[in-house]
């Protein structure tokens, strides 16, 4: 051992090994250092990542909400400029019946329908405003109204009548998503196929069927379409394609909204799509009258005495006495009819027996009453 | 949203199953078809109505009562003449409804007539 101690390559090995330790610990130590600083690195890297994600998603929230507001007032303004034409078009239509201009007119309306209908899809699409609220109505009116709203319209055959109604919140949304689902059926099907829609009852409501007979989707279409009609995830106004494909993304986001479901993966007998839009309870109503559409007639102000009885529900028109007080039969008609003065007898709007006797019976004691005052009658006065 | 040209709420709304479908798109009658004065009721044996339109189903009610002119039709229920004339010439078509054809208009009596009762009365009372 003594002999090694004397050995100065002993001490310079000794050096050596206390330098290497030395410096092997301070690497260690740095590299250590170097370790912790690019952990640190990283999760700098990452947050600044992550901001800049946040970032850009809400650059385009930002984006996309600008878009909506822009779109949103935009489609409002036109829909109420669409709404004042086809209120302008109602009245010409009454005007100008007669004459041949009617056809026109009855296109005029058509168009006008359509381009109204889109200015409501993109209204949809940016969370804006459906349209006027409607009045509850009947299911078969809603039908109808969403086949006027697109351009081949007398493709659709409307199979059954049903008695069924729509609350009033419900009317515009179901119609839009209708004309929707008629849309696209009319546009992926032979122009000379017909679309057939069903109304059908179910137990947790109703369902309208629209059966095509055009060439149908594939998997993965039906796959797309079932995820936009969800209505989770709306692509909003910037996902839709191109060529924007605005059908199916207006009706998620409407069957999200009011609670209705549509689904389009079964295949329609003739092999096109069957497309079902099943409507839930508490989108029904019931209308008290079978018909919704009479409106109140307007009222003649020459006959305001005539106009108590008018207000009577037609149901009490079979009381009516068939004759007149002359006894000349007398014209006796349900609903509409009853609310029709006639010019030369004022007496013809039904009126009940008690209204009638009370009627007469003031008659006949006003005349009593003059006649008893002024004694001028040659007759005198009637004992009564 | 409110915008300065904004639509006004209280604008009356608008039929909601516009002319054009109830009518199903046909194109008007020729004039010659159905006039005016026309005279319409209905059917002594009409089908089942069931599967009508409600208008249609609605002109029948109105007819029920007796002969009504197609004006008169046209003025109870709103619509425009030309589309009520479709609706009714469809009813005749499908038996639910008769017209009858106005009854042609008095001929003006021959003048000659005229002068010799004229001369008649004259030569008698004169």
């Amino acid at each position: 051992m003594t002999q090694y101690l004397q050995d100065p390559i002993f001490w310079v090995l000794l050096a050596g090994i206390l330098v290497a330790i030395i410096a092997i610990s301070r690497d260690r130590k740095r590299i250590s250092e170097l370790r912790r600083e690019k952990e640190d690195l990283k999760t700098h890297y990452a947050n600044l990542e992550n901001h800049y994600a946040e970032a850009v998603e809400e650059a385009k929230d930002r984006a996309e909400e600008a878009t909506k507001t822009a779109l949103k007032s935009a489609m409002r303004t036109l829909q109420g400029l669409a709404g004042e034409q086809q209120l302008a078009i109602t009245k010409l239509q009454e005007k100008y019946g007669e004459l041949h201009i009617l056809q026109d007119l009855l296109d005029i309306s058509h168009m006008n329908s359509q381009f109204a209908r889109r200015a409501q899809s993109i209204a949809v699409l940016c969370d804006g405003w459906l349209g006027r609220q409607r009045s509850a109505a009947s299911l078969y009116d809603v039908v109808r109204s969403a086949k006027g709203r697109i351009r081949y319209f007398t493709r659709v055959e409307i199979r059954a009548q049903t008695n069924f109604a729509i609350a009033s919140r419900a009317v515009e949304p179901v119609a839009l998503t209708l004309a929707e689902l008629l849309d696209n059926a009319t546009s992926y099907s032979a122009p000379e196929t017909m679309i057939e829609i069903n109304i059908r009852p179910v137990p947790k409501g109703v369902c309208i069927i629209v059966d095509d007979a055009g060439v149908g989707m594939n998997e993965e279409e039906k796959d797309r379409a079932a995820k936009l009609l969800s209505g989770e995830n709306s692509p909003g106004v910037s996902g839709l394609g191109n060529p924007p494909q605005f059908g199916f993304t207006v009706i998620g986001v409407l069957a999200a909204r009011y609670g209705f479901t549509v689904s389009v993966d079964s295949t329609s007998p003739y092999g096109g799509v069957r497309a079902v839009l099943l409507l839930p309870e508490d989108l029904l109503t019931t209308i008290q009258a079978p018909e919704p559409e009479p409106q109140p007639e307007p009222q003649p102000k020459e006959f305001p005495t005539v106009a108590a009885p008018r207000s009577m529900p037609p149901e009490e028109s079979p009381v009516a006495p068939s004759t007149t007080l002359g006894g000349l039969p007398k014209r006796r008609r349900r609903g509409a009819m009853s609310i029709v003065p006639a010019v030369d007898s004022p007496d013809v709007p039904v009126r009940s027996s008690e209204q009638t006797a009370s009627v007469m019976g003031a008659f006949q004691r006003g005349t009593q009453s003059g006649r008893s005052s002024t004694n001028a009658s040659s007759e005198g006065p009637e004992t009564q | 949203m409110t915008t300065p040209d904004e639509p006004e709420q209280e604008q009356p709304a608008t039929p909601l199953v516009p002319a054009y479908v109830i009518t199903n798109g046909r194109s008007l009658l020729d004039d010659d078809t159905l006039s005016l004065i026309t005279l319409v009721t209905t059917a002594q044996d009409a089908p089942a109505v069931q599967h009508l339109d409600p208008e249609k189903r609605r002109l029948l009610e109105l007819c029920s009562g007796g002969h009504l002119s197609v004006a008169e039709i046209a003025g109870h229920t709103q619509f425009p003449v030309g589309v009520v004339k479709i609706l009714l010439s469809d009813l005749t078509q499908g038996g639910y409804l008769v017209t009858r054809a106005p009854i042609p208009a008095a001929k003006l009596v021959d003048r000659n007539i005229l002068e010799q009762v004229l001369h008649g009365l004259q030569a008698r009372f004169g």
